[in-house]
């Protein structure tokens, strides 16, 4: 099918070697080829691997041992003209020590303005106001380097370019701040406000860290929002994201959305159209613990009774998040909605069988993407095949 | 390791090049201290952690700097020229040597995710331990071109020039060498994405 895999590029392309040209290639070949993907994820892994190389010191005595050696070597000078003036004085104990401080003083200055200057940067497009990159208000376009903050008042709005994978829309009274940008990870925070993300790139290389989770791109648009109290709040309108906190994971598609809360990470998942009572319900049983509704029902009991087939995706998260007697509760109710395919069994479910769930996940999946055969197929290789690739799938 | 290697390129300047080509032994002292590590650091890893062999290896580099600083025209970059006599010394120092020793016993390292905080500490020492032999175990022309990525943070083409090929063929030997990297270590990769 593909004439001209990109593998040859990959280890270079992870390494941000390649032009911007030829890396915007490797990474639209990489959407639709799995072949190529497959062997991306290989040599990715491998530049991980080899960043962990420490540099080793070398032992103390190293040089007085070479010295010895030298004592025995015949130093032949460039020239017999005897050492300069210069030279010698230069290289006196006292004249070297001053020297070599200048010099270090001098090399770190002159390596931090090279720093500033040609790290990398997204360029940032001003669209309202005056947002602000540090203490300095852009013109109609500026650059965010990393480490640097973008922030808009409360009459401002900026849109930003993120490499060549996609844009990110700033809304006003928002902080923002690029983390890291290289070919295989692309990343921002945002500490307060909204954005919106348009992301086109293979999934897990663009990142959102706030206060309580992080927001992991699956190839989706979305928006998120954080209040200040670090609560976020993610909503989806195409695609998948993945949003995250330590071993808390919650899967989001479109049309769905996901709360967090700092120290307690993603709440469950839910369609944005599920009844008020549903959502009200979920958000105590995601965030207030034990806590029961004025009926004196639990949390629980009401998200389960308020629960359509679409609200599946609720209920398949919180078969992880229950405890096993309220789990049979969540099982029965899945199971009346949307019945186990065939290799699925209630003992593996209520057991937590990675496998069977998976499997029942991916029947599930056709109903909450609601997805004609034609663009289910293109979505299962996307979020299927380049998930699995990744570990995604139904991670834990 | 980092403020070591931003602070080598500025001392190192062509006034401090020329003493040592003129055999100022001060000179060739502040050389010294400049690259000891680098150089070190990619002997060591090229003998599967035998500090004797590094340890020749690095006077050898050094010796050899010094009786030869005198050709240096300033045609290339000097640390070019530099990882270019590294290179060559590990390369001969291999073909005298038959065998490479292993770092140490290669135990199996849990999931990370499975320990304590304390414990995961150790898991990152036992994870660069890993590395460390892996590397080692990698044949020669798939190793230096990492080496000299990793360690001395050098762009392909001036690997290429080290090394005396092509960017392209540098370009392959990292992809072979990463591949084989993942291959090895596949059972860390938990541990690496949970670690970043």
């Amino acid at each position: 099918m593909f004439s001209n895999h990109v593998t040859k590029d990959l280890s270079g392309y992870c390494q941000g070697e390649l032009s911007a040209e030829a890396s915007r290639a490797v990474a639209e070949h990489l959407i639709a080829c799995r072949r190529c993907r497959s062997e991306y994820e290989e040599i990715k892994l491998g530049v991980k691997l080899a960043g962990h190389l420490p540099l080793v010191v070398a032992p103390d005595d190293l040089w007085s041992q070479l010295e010895a050696k030298l004592e025995n070597q015949t130093i032949r000078p460039k020239s017999d003209r005897p050492r300069s003036r210069f030279v010698g004085r230069i290289f006196r104990p006292v004249p070297i020590a001053i020297a070599a401080t200048l010099l270090v003083a001098f090399g770190m200055t002159a390596l931090w303005i090279y720093r500033q200057e040609s790290r990398p940067s997204w360029e940032v497009a001003r669209l309202l106001g005056a947002p602000m990159i540090g203490s300095s208000r852009i013109g109609q376009t500026g650059q965010l380097g990393v480490g640097q903050w973008l922030e808009t008042d409360s009459a401002s709005r900026a849109k930003i370019s993120v490499a060549s994978i996609g844009q990110v829309e700033i809304d006003p009274n928002t902080r923002v701040r690029l983390i890291e940008t290289r070919a295989t990870e692309h990343r921002l925070e945002l500490a307060r406000g909204r954005m919106s993300a348009h992301i086109w790139a293979p999934p897990r290389l663009f990142f959102v860290d706030t206060p309580s989770g992080v927001a992991a791109d699956l190839g989706c648009a979305y928006t998120l929002e954080v209040d200040d109290a670090g609560a976020s709040l993610l909503r989806v309108t195409a695609g998948w994201v993945a949003m995250q906190l330590r071993d808390r994971e919650s899967m989001v598609p479109a049309g769905a959305a996901c709360a967090t809360r700092p120290g307690i990470g993603p709440g469950t998942p839910y369609f944005e159209d599920a009844s008020e009572a549903f959502r009200a319900a979920l958000t105590k049983l995601d965030f207030e613990p034990g806590a029961s509704n004025p009926s004196g029902d639990s949390s629980l009991k009401q998200v389960i009774e308020e629960s359509r087939v679409r609200d599946t995706l609720t209920l398949w998260h919180l078969l992880y998040r229950v405890n096993p007697d309220d789990r049979v509760l969540v099982f029965e109710r899945l199971a009346a909605l949307a019945p186990p395919p065939n290799g699925v069994t209630r003992e593996g479910v209520l057991q937590l069988d990675e496998g069977m769930l998976r499997l029942w996940k991916g029947e599930l999946d056709n109903i909450w993407t609601g997805d004609s055969a034609l663009r289910k197929g293109w979505i299962n290789a996307w979020t299927r095949t380049v998930g699995k690739i990744k570990g995604l799938e139904g991670k834990r | 390791m980092e403020p070591r290697a931003v602070m080598a390129e500025p001392i190192i300047d062509e006034r401090v090049i020329k003493a040592c080509q003129k055999g100022d032994r001060e000179a060739f002292r502040l050389l010294f201290e400049t690259y000891r590590d680098r150089v070190y650091s990619i002997a060591v890893y090229s003998f599967a952690g035998d500090q004797t062999a590094a340890a020749d290896v690095t006077q050898q580099v050094f010796l050899k700097l010094l009786t030869t600083i005198s050709q240096f025209r300033g045609d290339s970059q000097f640390t070019t020229w530099l990882y270019r006599l590294v290179a060559n010394a590990c390369i001969d120092e291999q073909r005298k040597r038959k065998r490479f020793l292993p770092f140490g016993d290669a135990t199996p390292v849990n999931r990370i995710e499975d320990r304590k905080p304390q414990e995961r500490h150790y898991a990152k020492v036992e994870l660069a331990d890993s590395v460390k032999l892996a590397i080692a175990e990698l044949k020669p022309h798939f190793r230096l071109p990492i080496l000299l990525k990793y360690m001395e943070e050098l762009s392909y083409e001036e690997i290429a020039d080290v090394l005396g090929c092509s960017k392209g063929t540098v370009a392959s030997r990292l992809n072979r060498g990463h591949k084989e990297l993942a291959r090895r270590l596949s059972h860390l990769r938990d541990q690496v994405v949970l670690g970043d």
